[in-house]
Formats: C-alpha cells, structure tokens, sequence
C-alpha cells in the first residue's frame, strides 16, 4: 500500500469493535458445536449418495472382474 | 460465564479433531471392508489382466486374427469374445453373449488407446496398444446393450460402438466349429 493513502485506521467506522469477552465466549462454546454438526451432515449426505449408488446402482449390475 | 483457560480451549479443539478423525477413520474402514465383502463374495472388482501382444502383427496370426474374432464356446462349455478396437469401429461389430453364464472379453488394439463400456453391466475397461485387455462378466438380462469407446480415439472417435447381443440359451447355440454370431433381428 502507498504511504500516501490513508490507513483503515484512520476511519473510525473501519476500527474494530470493543470485544466483550464474556460474550466471546459465549459465542466460542457454541460455534465448534455448530461446525461439527456442518462439516457432519455434508459428510452424511456425501457418504449417503455414495451407499445408495453402490447399493442400487452398481451392485444390480453385476459380477465384473 | 467464565472464560475457559487457553490451554482448556486447546484441549477442547483438539478432542474435537480427534474425535473427527475417528469417525472418517470408521467411514473408511467400512467403505474399504464393503469394497472388500463384494469382491470376495460377490466377485466385483477392477478387471485386471497383465498380458502383452505386439499391435503391429496382432491381426496376422494368432488369437487374433480376423477368422478368431467374435464369440467361441470352448470345449469345456467357457464363453470368450474376441474383439479389435481399432480407429474406428470393433471387429467384429456385433458380439453375441450367453444370458447367465460366465463370458469372457478379451480384446486388443493395433493402433491408438481405446476404452469400452457396456451400458447397464459393470464391463469397463481402456485397451491399450500392447496389451490385451480381458474382462470377466455375466450379462443378468437380455436384449441389446451399447458397446461404444469410451476413450477420445480420434476424430472419428463418435461413431465407434458395438452392439453386445444378450441372448437366451435357446437362441445362444454355437456351430460346429464353436463359434456364435448375432442372430439377424
């Protein structure tokens, strides 16, 4: 960045907010929570596409070696 | 609400990963033990034949010479087609096949890398300049299935396909020389 710009810090819309820790953490408990249950049911369905392929697609086709 | 000491926040996310790690760990214990459960009862699996024959005199002599092509019933009743790949049609175009019985593809290339697939079963396979390919299948319903190459071969690589002829076994009846060609429908 050019020194002749201003920095964002400068604008004090831009200055971050005042954390509340208390709140933070309330927040932190939660959130891996939320992740885990993400990341889980995407990985489900994934794993579920991939059963019913291999079930009742691939299986019926039969003997192949 | 306290705040959790850093280290207790580091021991939470790692129990967490660790925990994440388990269970893809299970997932893919019971993908490969299922993988495994077919292949062995079932006798799904990749075909895989190391065999190596010379593309440039393949067509000359041998098995697969243009009088060997197509389908054969050996004298212990075993079903083997032979099939060309080349740019850019199979010889020969239409191959017939027993319903329910064990049939075995082998088939070979003289010019570029090609690959089949017969719609509806497992059969898939690339042939490759060099070598032969060899596929062991069991055709569950009849009719006619689409072979086509499923390997960009050239330009003329849309219009290469066969026609594979499932037959029931009072149509599926070799001559005197073994041999079984599609019935004219």
């Amino acid at each position: 960045m050019h020194s002749d710009q201003p920095s964002a810090a400068d604008d004090p819309t831009e200055v971050g907010d005042e954390v509340d820790a208390a709140a933070l953490a309330r927040v932190m408990r939660v959130v891996p929570l939320g992740a885990g249950v993400l990341a889980g049911g995407a990985v489900a369905l994934l794993v579920l596409g991939y059963l019913l392929i291999y079930w009742f697609v691939f299986i019926p086709r039969g003997t192949v070696g | 609400m306290t705040e959790l000491h850093p280290e207790m926040h580091e021991r939470r996310i790692l129990g967490t990963e660790l925990l994440w790690a388990f269970g893809v760990g299970v997932l893919i214990a019971a993908t490969l033990g299922m993988i495994l459960f077919t292949a062995l009862t079932m006798s799904i699996n990749p075909p895989s034949n190391v065999e190596r024959i010379d593309p440039k005199t393949l067509h000359l002599s041998g098995e697969f010479a243009e009088h060997n092509l197509g389908t054969t019933v050996g004298a212990d009743g075993s079903v083997t087609a032979r099939i060309i790949a080349t740019q850019f049609m199979f010889v020969p175009r239409c191959i017939a096949v027993p319903r329910g019985r064990r049939v075995t593809l082998r088939l070979a290339t003289p010019d570029v890398l090609h690959g089949i697939l017969v719609t509806g079963t497992n059969v898939n396979t690339m042939v490759v300049p060099g070598y032969v390919a060899q596929v062991h299948t069991e055709f569950a319903r009849g009719g006619e299935l689409l072979m086509p190459c499923h390997e960009y071969c050239g330009l003329g690589h849309s219009e290469m396909w066969a026609t594979v002829q499932v037959m029931a076994d009072n149509e599926f009846r070799p001559g005197a020389d073994g041999r079984v060609s599609c019935a004219q429908r």
